[in-house]
């Protein structure tokens, strides 16, 4: 069968803008760039982290990945706090600038490779050991939890993933809906601009 | 030092039809009655009934004074500005997530980005030690909370059904339940009604027909991103503005940062940050209201000669007995499309396993809720807490519109060692940050169990294949509970600490047991009750 990215070929949520407030209509257009340069990222992670993400969200569509570092590159510029942290797990920053570097270790040992180097699967296979805490052991870990490692790049590129527009396109979500809210809320109900599965492209 | 991290700048004090950008013209710079810090659920209804009552009330607020219409958006990851977003450490066999979970930042707290649903405590919650022969009682029955119930609901406009089947209350609700509901909702009650199990239209904050100027629902779906329209409640749009019409200050931006005592050991105040520097606001009582985090944070960071161990803490248990609530989410794929983000999130729920049955084998119960999901919620969740990315994530994700959701909010039963304590990292004010360790014990994760299979048969039954679980919780709950024993509690049942006669708490801290289902209507009749005994107390001796 024909792996298809979209059920709504049809449907295209940017048409909807103008029934959007003008705060969020802000909002989610940004996401589409430009992007200014990343403040805290440098190169090397930039790069390192659009592969994870590729891997993570199993997209690596340029526009999208772009978005995803500035989002997470906003983030970690930022002083607002993380919620939550596991007190053996150090600040973000130092998490992610940490853990990319350990990871790159990991690979130099495994691989003799920096992670860059590595081919689809020898990199997904550090990812998938990284989410268990089983990557190969190297000093860097002491510093950096794998576990939590994981779990913040997952929570941040995750999330950046699913607020992107042309995602949201894709997957048929309603999105923004204020002023307008929804009319037709019940099964098999849907307001006319809704993503129709059988909508012409 | 400390910066001020907002995203909105705004102005900082509200009385009298003003509002100044700055501190020169504060209201009651030289002394007020009363104190609150916080202005969420709690804060809110305290500010108003006490303002009401012609006390000089002045409220202080951590975060920002929200306006919904510029500052909210019909948008995920920008609404996570709304919770309360300073680093807590996390801790214990399953730490907590803190943020959108349970807290708000801002005029408003937890009111602002909360689902709206608004269940009481049945009887039983308030005596599962005597009944159950867990947990604790409380100093106070169903039957004392009853008359602010009725209140609460009444000065909201509660939503809801003509009958209620489980706990005290039947209905009918001020206000007709909400119609429609989403397909969501029409999913779980159609499971319901096939295994015969009672369900209704949730109880919900949120006006079904139009309210104190207040338009009803269109349905939006963002409550958890902040109502837009002003149809759901939250102390925002409600209690702080009457407040301020009553009289009141409001200070936000404002992270207060002490309890001041003076020399007689009563409290005198309080001291607050607002864009690096440090002010005082006197008062003759102090109410915390600040939730059941920064409410025990500041307790233990007010130590002083007086009080070595912090305030109110002789009995040594500030900041102990914390509860969430299970949150554990229960997809199940669909023939046809479900569109989980469509309407209100929770319009269906069912109490009907709230109570103690001795034959599932633990005690106490939980509510099941249809619970709507939008991308970012359910996608990460998946990815941090369910360990699915990559290719079976982006499966999943595109068939997002044929997923429906059942939510657990379960009891979690109070255990001495979930607790908050201060840890050696200091935030941007000089306080030591919190660290709060929480475990599950026997009881809960059977409690879990039994709720995950009861969601899923649920699912399976109106058509779905159960297809994922993920674990979370919602709320926190304790740490100040209440109770008459100075020696084994932290306020009496009015809330007034055993060990200050003028500093109240008044939030979620002082609950003793978690209940099985979503707190806030009964901290808001809490705050009603209180509220009303200082009125009270004001009138017969000087505080």
């Amino acid at each position: 069968m024909q792996d298809i990215r979209t059920r709504y070929p049809g449907y295209d949520i940017l048409k909807e803008q103008k029934e959007w407030d003008p705060h969020t209509r802000e909002i989610v257009l940004k996401r589409l760039g430009p992007f200014p340069k990343p403040k805290f990222l440098q190169e090397n992670e930039v790069q390192m982290l659009k592969i994870i993400a590729n891997h993570l969200v199993f997209d690596n569509r340029s526009q999208i990945m772009d978005w995803i570092i500035h989002h997470i590159d906003q983030s970690l510029t930022s002083n607002i706090g993380e919620g939550q942290r596991a007190p053996k797990a150090p600040p973000a920053k130092d998490l992610i600038r940490w853990g990319l570097q350990a990871i790159d270790k990991v690979a130099t040992i495994k691989y003799k490779a920096v992670f860059l180097g590595l081919d689809e699967k020898q990199q997904f296979g550090i990812l998938a050991a990284l989410q268990n805490g089983k990557a190969e052991d190297v000093p860097e870990w002491a510093k950096v939890p794998q576990k939590e490692l994981f779990k913040k790049l997952a929570a941040e590129i995750v999330s950046a993933y699913y607020s992107h527009p042309t995602v949201w396109s894709e997957i048929g979500y309603g999105g923004p809906a204020y002023p307008r809210g929804y009319v037709r809320v019940e099964r098999w109900l849907t307001d006319p601009w809704e993503a129709k599965r059988d909508a012409k492209q | 030092m400390q910066n001020n991290n907002d995203y909105v700048t705004h102005n900082c004090d509200h009385f009298d039809g003003h509002r100044y950008s700055h501190l020169n013209n504060r209201k009651y710079e030289d002394e007020a009655d009363i104190c609150i810090v916080g202005t969420g659920a709690a804060g809110g209804v305290l500010a108003y009934e006490l303002s009401k009552a012609g006390f000089k009330v002045v409220a202080i607020e951590a975060g920002p004074f929200w306006n919904p219409q510029t500052d909210f958006a019909s948008d995920e990851l920008v609404a996570q500005s709304l919770a309360w977003q300073d680093t807590r450490l996390s801790t214990g066999e399953n730490p907590l997530t803190f943020g959108h979970n349970n807290s708000g930042r801002g005029v408003g707290g937890g009111t602002v980005h909360f689902t709206g649903v608004f269940l009481r405590f049945h009887e039983s919650d308030f005596k599962t030690k005597t009944l159950d022969g867990v947990g604790e009682d409380w100093p106070i029955t169903y039957q004392d909370l009853e008359p602010y119930y009725n209140k609460i609901e009444r000065d909201i406009a509660v939503s809801g059904p003509k009958h209620f089947p489980w706990g005290n209350f039947h209905g009918p609700y001020p206000y007709p339940e909400r119609v429609p509901i989403s397909a969501n909702a029409q999913v779980f009650r159609e499971g319901c009604e096939k295994l015969g199990i009672p369900s209704v239209v949730a109880p919900l904050a949120i006006i079904s027909a139009p309210f104190d100027g207040r338009p009803p629902c269109i349905n939006r779906g963002f409550c958890n991103q902040g109502c837009m329209p002003n149809s759901k409640f939250s102390t925002l749009v409600h209690h702080i503005p009457k407040a301020i019409d009553n009289g009141a200050e409001v200070l936000s931006d404002c992270m207060v940062t002490r309890i001041n005592v003076d020399k007689q050991g009563k409290a005198s105040g309080v001291t607050f940050v607002h864009d690096n520097k440090e002010y005082r606001q006197n008062a003759k009582l102090v109410i915390l209201a600040a939730f059941a985090v920064e409410t025990p944070r500041l307790l233990l960071h007010s130590a002083c000669p007086q009080f070595p161990d912090g305030l109110a803490n002789s009995s040594g248990l500030v900041g102990k007995y914390m509860m969430p609530h299970t949150g554990h989410d229960m997809y199940a794929k669909f023939d046809q499309e479900v569109r989980l983000y469509k309407g209100t999130p929770v319009l269906a729920t069912s109490q009907e396993f709230y109570e103690t049955d001795k034959s599932r084998g633990f005690a106490r119960g939980y509510t099941l809720h249809a619970h709507g999901s939008r991308p970012v919620e359910m996608a990460q969740g998946l990815a941090k807490s369910a360990g699915i990315w990559g290719k079976d994530l982006y499966e999943i994700m595109r068939d997002y519109n044929y997923y429906g959701r059942i939510t657990q909010v379960g009891e979690v039963l109070p255990d001495i060692n979930n607790n908050l304590s201060l840890g050696q990292e200091i935030d941007e004010y000089g306080m030591p940050k919190p660290v709060v360790s929480f475990s599950y014990g026997e009881n809960d994760r059977k409690l879990i169990d039994h709720g995950v299979k009861k969601a899923n048969e649920i699912l399976q039954a109106a058509g779905g294949k159960p297809a994922f679980t993920v674990p979370d919780t919602a709320h926190l709950l304790g740490g100040a509970r209440m109770g008459k024993d100075p020696t084994q509690f932290v306020v009496n049942e009015f809330c007034r600490s055993h060990d200050i006669s003028n500093l109240y708490i008044c939030d979620a801290s002082v609950f003793v047991t978690s209940g099985g289902g979503n707190p806030t209507e009964t901290i808001m009749a809490i705050a009603a009750r209180t509220a009303e005994h200082i009125v009270e107390q004001a009138n017969t001796q000087q505080y």
